[in-house]
């Protein structure tokens, strides 16, 4: 079971120290994101690192679009991860989408978690009657047909060799610099998921300790969206960083490790 | 050869548009072209725009959380189309090539883009995309009209074969009518003459002897014909018969008891009876018909014998063309096919005034042959032998 696991989402770990940081990376990448962030903990913390099924070196053969039509589907993969591996007290780093699944995973086994960091989250991106979210439908189809056309040299019978053949170097070589690339039908189908999802509802019944990092200016979460998420979360604390764009774990490691590490030690 | 070139002129000329960013994704230099792409005057963009600025929401997203990522994860990124707005507010397709310059600690300085404008290639990409789905479409649609023709191909096909199967059974049927019609008017025409001869003489007669004689030539003809319609009617019968139920016959078992039937025979005629059924040793075939037809032959043999030599008669079996053959040979008397060929396998026939001939049986072999798909031919000589040569079925049937 555990080995099937580690297969089904390629769960990496590594570091030494009594309490686990379990990291999960958000929509459009996989755990290449945390690679400026993980140097910084692998001393005190045991690190575990897994690329969300559909993403990354994940089993493609494992995405079952009606297992995962909701956030549920990855929320209940990271809960057996951490059980066939007996983790507690886990400390979740969770960036954009995955911030919502920690949180419903949180839900549904609070004993499991100790502590939620959140980078850039959303619990819904289209704008509502009384809510920012910061899109409209529209924006959502637009952002489904710039993914079909940034895929269409894609060939996806490509991906199984290039994900498992290891007597072709050079094709490993070529994987190793093209990050995100995703395969097209999946990552058309976790948009829909990830950018039509709404769990609002979710926020009040989360009962951790929960940290939101937020960056001053993000186009995809915005401060207005931060702070709404702060309001519904009970034990929360919201941190904004002087940093621009949506992953400031990737342009500002260094501010993002300063407000981690001031939270956890 | 130095070719001088001048990089000033170079670098607002080549055809591309260019620009540069910095970390936090200001733009800070540009080239013309790419001003001119944009419609933008240099102090609208330089230190005042972003990459960002020039995508719709939608795309943004894109940037975020791909194309963003990527770019530091490898250093360099190429080939991503985006749609730029120009400044009225218009979009054109592109493609963006990037590329990362870091300082030599590591820490990103500036990233470098060049900007293709795709927009007659994308027009181009559009036709192809939607002539590919016509395309799928129009395959879809000819594979279930194939099939749908396949599919009606193998109907007629199977109809043609049952009308062939219902003609060739016509046929057979209309060729047993025509031979019965044939026979009934050859073989019963000559008893009913002699009746009605017999009956004038008998009327005209006046002598109670010759009355008594004539009225028992009148029942010999009278049991003739009876036998002649019974016969007839038999034959019908098994010509009607077309389901008739198939055994597992095996020759050298029912050789055996026709040899036994004709033991008497065999022994006071001196007859030498061999057999060989080992090409074709068993065989479907109706258990009576067989029986009959092997008595039949046999008994025939044994009756025309030749009278001054040692009788030989052979039974085997033979395989030619995929067919069964039972082939019966005799050094007997032989027919002279020349003068009765023509009647050998007619009804009451008999050619040599044999006192045990009675002839009826080639006619009833015949039929029952015949009712099985067979056919039975003869090459005789005179005083030399005969050889019956007869093609029970075909061995797929057997």
């Amino acid at each position: 079971m555990l080995e099937q696991l580690i297969k089904q989402n390629n769960v990496t770990m590594f570091g030494t120290g009594s309490q686990v940081m379990f990291f999960v990376h958000g929509y459009g990448c996989d755990q290449n994101m945390w690679r400026f962030i993980t140097p910084h903990f692998k001393n005190t913390f045991k690190i575990v690192l897994i690329d969300l099924v559909g993403t990354g070196k994940s089993d493609e053969s494992a995405y079952d679009s009606d297992k995962y039509n909701s956030l549920e589907g990855h929320a209940d993969d990271i809960i057996n991860i951490c059980d066939a591996l007996n983790l507690e007290d886990v400390c979740m780093v969770a960036h954009s989408v995955s911030a919502m699944i920690a949180t419903l995973a949180a839900v549904k086994r609070p004993t499991l978690f100790k502590k939620l960091i959140m980078i850039g989250p959303s619990p819904r991106y289209i704008n509502d009657a009384d809510y920012f979210g910061g899109f409209s439908e529209k924006d959502i189809e637009e952002l489904l047909e710039t993914l079909d056309s940034n895929y269409l040299g894609w060939s996806s019978a490509m991906a199984p060799v290039i994900m498992g053949n290891l007597d072709r170097p050079e094709l490993a070589a070529e994987l190793e610099t093209s990050f995100c690339q995703n395969n097209p039908e999946i990552a058309s189908h976790f948009a829909k998921v990830t950018f039509l999802a709404d769990n609002r509802s979710d926020l009040k019944k989360l009962a951790i300790d929960t940290l939101i990092i937020q960056s001053e200016e993000d186009a995809i979460a915005s401060l207005e969206v931060g702070q709404f998420v702060h309001k519904n979360i009970a034990n929360s604390k919201l941190v904004v960083l002087e940093s621009t764009g949506h992953c400031p774990h990737m342009s500002a490691p260094n501010k993002t490790i300063e407000a981690i590490k001031n939270y956890l030690l | 050869m130095d070719y001088n070139i001048d990089y000033k002129e170079f670098y607002d000329t080549f055809p591309s548009g260019y620009f540069c960013s910095l970390p936090n994704g200001i733009i800070i230099d540009s080239n013309k072209i790419f001003l001119k792409l944009t419609n933008y005057s240099r102090e609208e963009v330089i230190d005042k725009k972003k990459f960002t600025d020039f995508l719709s929401l939608g795309e943004k997203i894109y940037f975020e959380n791909v194309f963003a990522p990527a770019l530091k994860l490898s250093g360099t990124l190429e080939e991503v189309n985006f749609n730029f707005t120009k400044k009225e507010g218009t979009r054109f397709p592109v493609l963006v090539n990037s590329v990362e310059i870091k300082d030599l600690s590591g820490k990103q300085l500036y990233t470098h883009y060049i900007i293709f404008n795709i927009a007659q290639r994308k027009k181009y990409e559009q036709e192809l995309l939607k002539s590919k789905k016509n395309a799928n479409e129009l395959s879809n649609k000819l594979t279930v009209v194939n099939k749908e023709l396949r599919d009606h191909d193998e109907l007629i096909s199977k109809q043609k074969l049952q009308l062939e199967e219902f003609n060739q059974h016509l046929e057979n049927k209309n060729k047993q009518l025509s031979n019965f019609a044939h026979i009934a008017s050859h073989n019963l025409r000559a008893p009913v003459s002699n009746l009605t001869v017999l009956k004038d003489l008998y009327k005209e007669n006046t002598d109670i002897n010759d009355k008594a004689m004539l009225f028992s030539k009148v029942e010999i003809v009278i049991d003739r014909l009876n036998e002649t319609l019974n016969e007839l009617i038999d034959s019908i019968k098994i010509q009607g018969n077309k389901n008739i139920v198939h055994d597992n016959i095996n020759f050298d078992t029912v050789f055996t008891k026709t040899l036994e039937i004709l033991d008497i025979q065999i022994l006071d005629s001196k007859a030498v009876v061999t057999s060989n059924f080992c090409e074709a040793s068993n065989i479907a075939y109706p258990k009576l018909y067989m029986e009959s037809i092997l008595l039949n032959l046999l008994s025939n043999s044994v009756r025309y014998r030749a009278p001054d030599r040692i009788a030989q008669i052979h039974f085997h079996t033979e395989i030619i063309n995929n067919e069964i053959l039972l082939i019966v040979s005799d050094n007997g008397l032989g027919i002279d096919l020349k003068k009765y060929g023509h009647k050998l396998f007619g009804l009451n026939n008999t050619f040599h005034r044999h006192p045990d001939s009675k002839g009826v049986g080639l006619f009833m072999t015949k039929a029952q042959i015949e009712a099985v798909g067979g056919s039975i031919t003869v090459e005789s000589e005179v005083d030399k032998g005969t050889t019956f040569k007869i093609i029970l079925k075909k061995k797929n049937n057997g």
